[in-house]
């Protein structure tokens, strides 16, 4: 068996540390940041009945991040009355969207068809982006699951993004800055961003010149939503694992920086 | 001839393109409508060739004796959604989406894991105090990482706010001129493909 | 918001835009045939003065060079063209070298591209039979489909020499750490903010956002090419000079008291 090295040591320290903390199911308090509070108070402060459309914009791979984001700002236009159109730009999102919506519609009651509807994957984000802006109807003919667009009473009054109070895009990469560059720029229909956290930062140019209205982030932001909306799930239950890992990161840091001054220091020394 | 036809027709489309986002006449929005639907029509025959020249160089290591196990695994999987998906459909409950979310979310979810043990050994690595610089990231980091976990007192309490800071200043302002800088690059990289002096997309300068 | 029933040939709110496009254009072309035939002196780029001693490199241990353009782009995105200008520069050094060049990529489009890049060079080379087309491959479009087959590329070619140059995302850690393990000496470029701190930690060399773009300038000696360079550089102080005004314009409203103009806001 060949020798474990120091790496290998620090990958299974990350590990028990997460395994354990997530065994333990502690719920630690957030504080709310003004990020995630502007979203829920732009949902909030639209109409009941608004239309919102909701792309799921990711991957499988990042589901414990997405799914307990999803939830949240979900639950929360569910509750508020809104009417939610969804999509999907990545093939992989499109069936973990259609179950989140339905899952999550099915808690409020909500029903197929007049408070929420499913359209499904469309190739060629850009592409799909641009030519909704132009025809809703024309690029989703019929919904995910077959039916055809005008069957549906929410849709028979949605004709493009002119008719959507903004769109909401769940997103584990940068397909959110496609929304912004093409949905925004050229259609300017409202851009709100549910992302994971290693994509926060990429999008706060967008958020401070507007071009995207509101963001929450990551699984702290998933947490901070569920607060704001009094509602407990994945994020608030994520976080002791969470901020586990991080103080072990820092750990490593200062472990290798103790490490690397020992060594000059003994470098000198010779 | 060969070179200066897909010139001409690239520096045509890329007129057309940028003319029609500026009028809202309802031949310039059929134009784009057309031009959208053409694109993905050529997406899906773009697929063919990938998912061609993936089994052709898969069965062609098998028979070569190379990483047959990796390879027939591969093949099984280019295969079997297909087939699953011609037979029972891709909608909710049937075969393809079983296999979707037992067998490839799971896999999936497993690489992407790997992020947060790469991030663990990249910090034990690279984050040395080797000059101020690189003290000021490591800094930086270390406050980043501190709120963004629940750790009460202090951290919860003040250490958000100056990383909020940090990311809405010292970050932000980095973040755009490099955002401004790509900006920038994007457009003269754009006006050389379509005026012609950048052909390397056309497989090279002849 | 964009009427519905929209008749007008030009639409008047894009005003702002067509005006600041048109007068970028007009810049950089005049630029660019203005000076094409100047010389200019690029400033030293350490991420593609190393070019050529990681393909050296890579030939010294008899072992590939793996060049991949991440997940995040396609082929109309600019960085992957100038990615591929990159590849056409490192193609040239394979193919002198008899280095093996392995390019795995997400996307039929650029594989087709870059077999027609790469097989381009090897004939400018003098050497059409080095080219091996199967190992500039299509792998996967899903995103960690492509990022473990990759990883798997590199753990078991072991290649000396890696260029991660394109548009990543979360992959670009996965593919920076493990070609880290394997010792490779790396060579990363993109325009993807958020991966670039990655990159710094992990590689070598990393060409920031238009450092990638500059590359084929730079790399081919191309006057045209330069020129356009410098073109860039021109709108950047432009751009510059535009945002100080501005910060000063409002920072005078601002004590003074006086109404707010916002004329810069489009």
């Amino acid at each position: 068996m060949r020798r474990l090295q120091a790496r290998h040591y620090t990958f299974l320290g990350l590990a028990v540390v997460i395994t354990v903390t997530m065994l333990l199911n502690i719920r630690l308090d957030t504080r709310v940041s003004p990020y995630t509070r502007a979203l829920h108070d732009y949902i909030e402060s639209l109409p009941p009945g608004s239309v919102l459309m909701v792309s799921f914009d990711h991957e499988a791979s990042s589901l414990p991040e997405i799914r307990p984001i999803a939830r949240s700002v979900l639950r929360h236009a569910f509750r508020k009355g809104h009417r939610l159109i969804g999509v999907s730009l990545l093939a992989e999102g499109t069936l973990i969207g259609y179950r989140l919506m339905q899952e999550t519609a099915a808690e409020y009651g909500r029903q197929y068809g007049s408070d929420y509807v499913y359209l499904g994957f469309r190739p060629q984000y850009i592409a799909a982006i641009l030519a909704m802006g132009e025809s809703i109807r024309d690029t989703y003919p019929r919904d995910y699951l077959g039916r055809p667009y005008d069957q549906f009473e929410l849709l028979r009054s949605v004709e493009n993004y002119d008719d959507v109070a903004a769109v909401l895009s769940i997103a584990d990469g940068s397909l959110t800055t496609h929304w912004m560059e093409y949905g925004q720029a050229r259609y300017g229909v409202v851009v709100l961003g549910a992302v994971t956290a290693a994509m926060a930062t990429t999008y706060d140019p967008y958020l401070a010149s507007a071009q995207m209205h509101a963001m929450m982030a990551g699984l702290r932001g998933a947490a901070e939503y569920e607060k704001l909306i009094g509602i407990g799930g994945g994020g608030a239950r994520g976080m002791l694992a969470q901020s586990s890992a991080h103080l072990y990161v820092i750990l490593l840091i200062v472990l290798g920086n103790v490490a690397y001054f020992v060594r000059r220091r003994e470098g000198r020394r010779d | 001839m060969a070179r200066k036809f897909p010139l001409a027709v690239c520096f045509l489309f890329g007129v057309v393109m940028f003319l029609q986002y500026f009028s809202q006449h309802e031949a310039a929005r059929a134009v784009n409508q057309a031009i959208l639907d053409y694109w993905q029509i050529v997406f899906a025959f773009t697929l063919i060739l990938g998912v061609f020249s993936f089994a052709r160089n898969n069965v062609t290591e098998v028979r070569r004796g190379r990483d047959r196990v990796y390879r027939i695994v591969g093949l099984a999987g280019l295969l079997s959604m297909p087939v699953l998906a011609l037979i029972w459909g891709i909608k909710a409950d049937t075969p393809f989406m079983w296999m979707f979310e037992n067998v490839q979310a799971p896999m999936q979810s497993t690489v992407f894991a790997l992020l947060a043990i790469f991030v663990a050994s990249a910090s034990f690595r690279g984050f040395r105090a080797r000059s101020l610089p690189a003290a000021v990231l490591l800094i930086s980091a270390t406050v980043m990482l501190l709120s963004r976990s629940n750790i009460g007192g202090f951290f919860s309490d003040v250490l958000p706010d100056v990383a909020n800071w940090i990311r809405d200043y010292p970050s932000m302002a980095a973040r755009r001129a490099i955002l401004i800088g790509i900006g920038l690059g994007s457009l003269t990289t754009s006006l050389r493909v379509m005026v012609g002096i950048e052909r390397t997309w056309l497989g090279g300068e002849k | 918001m964009v009427p519905l029933a929209a008749t007008g040939w030009f639409d008047t709110d894009s005003l702002p835009t067509l005006v600041t496009s048109i007068i970028s254009i007009i810049i950089v072309l005049y630029v660019t045939y203005a000076l094409r035939k100047r010389e200019f002196k690029v400033r030293r780029i350490a991420g593609l003065a190393a070019v050529d001693d990681a393909v050296g490199r890579a030939t010294e241990m008899a072992r590939p060079v793996l060049y991949t353009p991440g997940w995040g782009g396609d082929i109309q995105r600019p960085t992957t063209i100038a990615s591929l200008n990159i590849l056409s520069h490192v193609a040239d050094k394979t193919a002198v070298y008899d280095c093996r060049l392995v390019f795995p990529t997400h996307d039929p489009v650029i594989m087709a591209v870059a077999q027609e890049v790469v097989h381009e060079s090897y004939m400018k080379a003098g050497y059409p039979d080095r080219y091996r087309p199967a190992d500039i491959a299509y792998v996967s479009s899903s995103q960690f489909g492509y990022a473990a087959a990759v990883d798997g590329l590199l753990t078991r070619l072991k290649p000396a020499s890696v260029f991660l140059l394109g548009t990543f995302e979360a992959e670009s850690l996965i593919l920076a750490e493990t070609g880290n393990s394997i010792n490779a000496i790396q060579v990363a470029g993109t325009d993807s903010t958020i991966q670039l701190s990655f990159f710094i930690v992990a590689c070598d060399y990393t060409l920031i956002g238009e450092e990638v773009f500059a590359a084929s300038g730079y790399l081919s000696g191309n006057k045209s090419i330069l020129a356009s360079i410098r073109a860039q550089d021109i709108m950047k102080v432009l751009i510059a000079a535009f945002i100080l005004v501005a910060v000063v314009w409002v920072s005078v409203e601002n004590l003074t008291g006086s109404t707010p103009d916002n004329w810069w806001v489009f």
